[in-house]
């Protein structure tokens, strides 16, 4: 018997299927928020087409709340473009990560493959480069990052270009915050491969809910440093007793 | 309208700026503190990013909306470590959120 199309393409080892077989999965999680956060662009005061752009002028869920949710509140240019690069000021740790996955891509490719950075994006990608065998050489890792976040930018337009044309319509159980936690939580579970990788994990979740409080989603931001401090920290811990052994054990 | 997409337009260009500041001057061998630091960015983020969505959905711990989410995250938990599936984990936790979410109404 011949296996489903899906796990054909997930069991492919062409970084290309496997990127679209990845993405196919992140974009059914991702299907009640697109919709969702369409109908809430198109409830703003603003026109339509113009809080649709949101979605390929910034293509982050997050940023498009803050941007358009301020705009239609009155709120100056200036507080607008800050309030939401401070949201999602974890572009930079995430553009540091994958950084030296890049580094071999010719420049061109990583001019494009920023504007598709995103939070999906980035955990499929780190979570494949993370992993074992690296993703594969530099082409098979740039060929599977730019298939995924082409992918994620095409069905990101169309969700929330969808959720603008049935604003009102959508049904109110539709679970919209659940499904995307959900799916970064199953991202973010390869990537648990040690106790250093637990102690980010467990720290950074902890001190962010105890700092939910703060504006802009500044409590993400303070819970990831504690995270990776955590984490550091962890493998440090881990690392001490080998890199500094007795002196008899040495000798002996 | 002109002026609500200019801004959108100086915001998206402070987000491109953050997205490429450092994957285009990528290099293969980041410097050593750094190096130490970037395998600990993914774990601490989506922490950051899930822990709080699953235990305070809606910006407060609820059991409404609290105890469904941790029986979803419980429940993709298990489904993963058992299937090694996205779709599966995922689409079963959901179920399973939908469920609970009736019965804590």
């Amino acid at each position: 018997m011949r296996a489903p199309a899906f796990a054909r393409l997930a069991s492919d080892r062409s970084p290309f299927r496997r990127a679209l077989a990845d993405s196919a999965t992140v974009i059914v999680a991702y299907l009640p928020f697109g919709l969702t956060l369409g109908a809430t662009l198109a409830s703003t005061r603003l026109p339509a087409g113009v809080a649709w752009a949101s979605s390929p002028l910034l293509f982050n869920g997050a940023a498009q709340l803050v941007a358009v949710t301020l705009l239609d509140g009155g709120a100056g240019a200036f507080l607008v473009v800050a309030a939401t690069l401070v949201a999602t000021a974890r572009m930079l740790l995430y553009s540091a990560s994958l950084a030296p996955y890049a580094a071999e891509w010719p420049r061109r490719w990583r001019w494009l493959g920023a504007y598709l950075l995103s939070d999906p994006v980035y955990a499929l990608a780190i979570g494949r480069f993370g992993g074992p065998g690296g993703g594969g050489g530099a082409r098979e890792r740039r060929v599977y990052y730019l298939t995924v976040g082409a992918t994620l930018f095409v069905a990101w337009q169309v969700l929330t270009g969808a959720g603008v044309l049935l604003a009102g319509v959508l049904p109110q159980w539709l679970p919209v915050d659940l499904a995307a936690a959900l799916t970064l939580l199953l991202l973010l579970l390869p990537m648990l491969t040690g106790r250093a990788a637990y102690a980010a994990a467990a720290a950074g979740g902890a001190v962010a809910l105890a700092v939910t409080a703060l504006p802009l989603g500044l409590g993400l931001l303070v819970g990831a440093a504690a995270g990776i401090t955590a984490g550091v920290a962890a493998e440090a811990w881990r690392r001490a007793p080998r890199t500094d052994p007795p002196e008899g054990v040495r000798d002996a | 309208m002109m002026r609500d997409l200019l801004v959108l337009v100086a915001v998206a260009a402070g987000m491109y700026a953050m997205r490429a500041a450092f994957l285009v001057v990528a290099r293969p061998e980041p410097p050593a503190p750094l190096a130490r630091v970037l395998p600990h960015v993914g774990p601490a983020v989506l922490g950051a990013i899930v822990v709080p969505a699953l235990l305070a959905p809606h910006g407060a711990v609820t059991l409404a909306g609290t105890v469904p989410a941790l029986l979803a995250a419980a429940g993709a938990w298990v489904l993963w470590h058992r299937f090694r599936s996205l779709p599966i984990a995922l689409f079963g936790a959901l179920a399973l959120a939908l469920l609970t979410t009736e019965l804590f109404r």
